[in-house]
C-alpha cells in the first residue's frame, strides 16, 4: 500500500529524515542531563530529576505555598494559585489560576524549574506537558501528619533548605508530642467531622484530618469509610452517636459550614452542645498550620487537659 | 388519524365509562403498590432497624415507638421517611410533567431533563442560593421561573416553518441544555469553594438534603399539578391528533398550551429546587405507562404520576444503600436505567 504511493527513492529519503528527527529528539532529550541533576522520589513514587539549585518554583496548592514559606523558600516562589492566601507575603506572588484550572501558559511563561502539586491524580496530561518543557513536577500526597512532615522535609530538600526544614519539623513534632501527652490520660471522644452539611460530606480513611483527630484524643466515627472525602448517609451519621462534632469553617472557605446538619441536631454531640468550629484552613490544608488545627481540636475536645 | 378522532367524538359516553373504570382500577393498583413501597423501603437503609417494630411504628403514624430506641425512631421518621416522601413527590412531578410534554408536543422524546427544562430550574435554584441563600422560599419560585423560561425557549426554537418535528425539538433541547450548563458553570464560580463540591453532587439529582420546609411544598405541587393536568387530559388526547384538528374539535389550544407549560414548569421547578436534576424519570415512566395502559392521557397521566413516585423511591433506595454508609446521587441510578431505554425508544421512533 505504502509502496504504491511512494517510490523506493522517496521511502529511502523519508527514512533518512525520520532518523535525523529521531537523533535530534534524542539530542534535545539529552540536554538536561548535562546539567548538574539530582533525584528525589515524590509521594506518587516517581523519581523526579531536579537541578542542583532551584531558584524558581511554582506551587499549585495553598498547603504547598505555606510549606515553601515555612522552610524559608518564599523568595523563590514565582507562582501560586488563587487559593494561596497564607502567609500574607504569598499574595505578592504571581497568580497562575486555581488548583484545578491552572493556566499552563502562565506557568511556562514564569519559567519555573519545579512545579509542586498536591495530588497524584491531578492533571496527568498537564504533567507531561510541563516535563516536555523541562519543568520538573513534584507530587505530594500526605494521608497523615507524618506525611505532612515528610512533605516539609522534601520541599526543604528541593529548595536546598534541608536544615531549616528539619528545624520546622522538629518544632512541629514537639508541639504534636505535647498535645498527645496532654490527652493521653483522657477518654477518647467519638467525633463526627462535618465537611459540609447539604449534602453531608465527611472525612474518610484517607483524609489526613482523620489522623489529626486521632492524635487530638478522639476517634472519628467515619475513620474506616473508604476514600478521603466521602458523601455520607444521614442516618448512619445519627446512628454513630457522635459525642462531639467538628465544623471546619470560618477560614478561606467562608462561613457556609457553620451549623450542624439537620440529621445530627438530636445527636449526643448537639444536645450536649459539643459542636466545635475550627478554622478550616488548619484542618483541610496538609501544611505547617495543621498542628495549629491539632492544638485547637485537642483543647476544644479536652479542655481539662489544657487547663493551666 | 381522522378515524380515531371520530371514534372519540362519536361514542364519548361509552368510551368515558370504560376509561373511567380502567383509570380507577389501574390507579388504585398503582396507589397500593406505592404505599407498599413507601413502607417496605422505609425498612431498608444504611442502618439496620428492627423490621417488626418499625412496621408497628409506621402503622401508628409515629405516635407509638413500639420499642424502637430514640435514635432508631429518629432515623425512621426524621431522616428516612421524609426522604422517601420527597422521592415520591419528585418522581411523581417529573413523570407527570414528562407525560404532559409528550402529549402536548406530540413527541415521545420530550422530557424535562432532555429538553433543558431541568437545567433552567437548576439555574434558577442556584441563583436563589447565591443571592438569596437564607430564604428557602425563593428556591422553588426561581426554579419555576427558570423552568418556564427554558420551556418557552425550547418551544420557540423548535418551531420551524414546517412546524416542530421531533428531531428539531430534541436539537433545541440540546442547545438549551448546553447553554444553561455553561451558565451553571459560570454561577458556580460565584460560590465559595466548599459549595462547589456539594453542587456537582446536587446537579446529578440528590435527595439527601431533604428540607423540612420544602417537603410539604413539593408534595402539594405534585398532587395539585397532577390533578390539573389530568383535568386537561381530554384536550391533550385531541391535541395528539394535531393542533389544527384539535382546534376544529373545539379544543382551546392556546389555553391548554399555557396550562401545560405553567403546571409542568411548576412541577419541574419544585422537584429541581428540592433535589437537583433527576434525569430520565419523565421519559421512562410515561412510556411504561402508555405501553401497559394505552395512550389515553386520562389514564397515562395519573398512572405516570404514581409510577414515577414508585420508580424514584426504588432508585433512591438503591442510591442510598448500594455503597452504604456512603451514597450515590439518585440521578446516577435513574440515568443508568433511563439512558438505555432512551436509545431503545429512539431506535423505535
Amino acid at each position: 500500500m505504502f509502496r504504491l504511493l511512494l517510490s523506493h527513492f522517496e521511502i529511502k529519503k523519508l527514512s533518512w529524515l525520520a532518523l535525523v528527527i529521531l537523533l535530534a529528539a534524542c539530542a534535545s532529550y539529552q540536554t538536561p542531563s548535562t546539567q548538574n541533576l539530582r533525584e528525589i522520589t515524590d509521594d506518587a513514587g516517581r523519581r523526579v530529576s531536579l537541578p542542583a539549585r532551584v531558584d524558581r518554583v511554582i506551587s499549585l496548592a495553598p498547603n504547598l505555598t505555606e510549606i515553601v514559606f515555612a522552610v524559608g523558600g518564599g523568595n523563590r516562589l514565582v507562582g501560586r494559585t488563587s487559593y494561596c492566601d497564607y502567609p500574607p507575603e504569598a499574595k505578592a506572588v504571581a497568580e497562575i489560576g486555581d488548583t484545578l484550572h491552572p493556566s499552563l501558559e502562565r506557568i511556562i511563561a514564569l519559567r519555573p524549574q519545579v512545579v509542586l502539586i498536591s495530588t497524584a491524580s491531578q492533571l496527568e496530561v498537564f504533567t507531561q506537558q510541563l516535563q516536555n518543557q523541562n519543568i520538573a513536577v513534584f507530587v505530594t500526597d500526605p494521608h497523615d501528619l507524618d506525611g505532612v512532615f515528610r512533605s516539609i522535609e522534601q520541599i526543604g530538600d528541593i529548595l536546598g533548605q534541608k536544615e531549616q526544614a528539619a528545624l520546622v519539623v522538629q518544632k512541629l513534632r514537639d508541639r504534636t508530642n505535647a498535645v498527645e501527652q496532654a490527652v493521653k490520660q483522657q477518654q477518647p471522644v467519638r467525633v463526627f467531622y462535618q465537611l459540609s452539611a447539604e449534602p453531608l460530606y465527611t472525612a474518610g480513611h484517607d483524609a489526613f484530618v482523620t489522623d489529626l483527630i486521632r492524635r487530638a484524643g478522639a476517634i472519628s466515627v467515619t475513620a474506616d469509610v473508604p476514600g478521603a472525602w466521602p458523601k455520607y448517609s444521614n442516618e448512619s451519621a445519627l446512628a454513630a452517636k457522635p459525642e462531639a462534632i467538628i465544623l471546619p469553617t470560618g477560614g478561606s472557605m467562608g462561613t457556609g459550614n457553620s451549623t450542624v446538619t439537620e440529621a445530627l441536631r438530636k445527636s449526643p454531640a448537639a444536645l450536649a452542645n459539643r459542636v466545635y468550629k475550627i478554622n478550616d484552613d488548619h484542618l483541610v490544608r496538609p501544611g505547617p498550620r495543621a498542628v495549629d488545627g491539632l492544638e485547637e481540636m485537642a483543647s476544644a475536645l479536652h479542655p481539662d487537659a489544657f487547663k493551666k | 388519524m381522522s378515524s380515531t378522532a371520530s371514534n372519540i367524538v362519536t361514542s364519548p359516553a361509552r368510551q368515558n365509562r370504560v376509561t373511567l373504570r380502567k383509570t380507577v382500577v389501574s390507579c388504585l393498583a398503582l396507589a397500593i403498590a406505592l404505599l407498599l413501597s413507601i413502607v417496605l423501603m422505609s425498612l431498608i437503609g444504611s442502618e439496620q432497624l428492627p423490621a417488626r417494630a418499625s412496621l408497628c411504628a409506621l402503622a401508628s403514624f409515629g405516635t407509638a415507638s413500639c420499642g424502637l430506641t430514640r435514635d432508631q425512631f429518629d432515623i425512621l421518621f426524621q431522616i428516612r421517611l421524609p426522604r422517601i416522601l420527597l422521592a415520591a413527590a419528585v418522581g411523581g412531578s417529573l413523570a407527570t410533567a414528562g407525560a404532559a410534554y409528550q402529549a402536548l408536543l406530540r413527541n415521545p422524546l420530550a422530557e424535562p431533563y432532555l429538553l433543558g427544562i431541568s437545567n433552567g430550574a437548576a439555574v434558577g435554584t442556584m441563583i436563589a442560593l447565591v443571592f438569596f441563600g437564607a430564604s428557602e422560599w425563593t428556591r422553588p419560585f426561581l426554579a419555576f421561573t427558570g423552568a418556564l423560561l427554558a420551556t418557552l425557549a425550547v418551544y420557540r426554537l423548535a418551531r420551524g416553518r414546517a412546524g416542530a418535528t421531533p428531531e428539531r425539538l430534541i436539537l433545541a433541547g440540546v442547545i438549551v441544555t448546553t447553554f444553561l450548563s455553561s451558565v451553571i458553570v459560570f454561577v458556580t464560580t460565584l460560590m465559595d469553594a466548599t459549595r462547589i463540591r456539594s453542587f456537582t453532587f446536587w446537579l446529578l439529582g440528590d435527595l439527601s438534603g431533604t428540607s423540612k420546609a420544602l417537603l410539604p411544598v413539593a408534595i402539594t405541587i405534585a398532587i395539585v399539578g397532577t390533578l390539573a393536568l389530568t383535568l386537561n387530559a381530554r384536550s391533550l388526547n385531541l391535541l395528539m391528533l394535531g393542533e389544527r384538528d384539535a382546534f376544529d374539535l373545539g379544543v382551546e389550544v392556546g389555553r391548554v398550551r399555557v396550562v401545560v407549560f405553567v403546571v409542568a414548569s411548576l412541577l419541574v421547578g419544585s422537584s429541581v429546587a428540592a433535589s437537583g436534576s433527576v434525569g430520565y424519570v419523565g421519559l421512562v415512566v410515561p412510556h411504561l405507562a402508555r405501553l401497559s395502559l394505552g395512550s389515553d392521557n386520562r389514564i397515562s397521566i395519573p398512572a405516570a404520576a404514581l409510577g414515577g413516585a414508585l420508580f424514584v423511591i426504588v432508585a433512591d433506595t438503591v442510591a442510598r444503600t448500594i455503597i452504604a454508609p456512603r451514597e450515590l446521587p439518585v440521578g446516577a441510578i435513574t440515568a443508568l436505567i433511563g439512558a438505555p431505554l432512551f436509545i431503545y425508544l429512539l431506535k423505535r421512533a
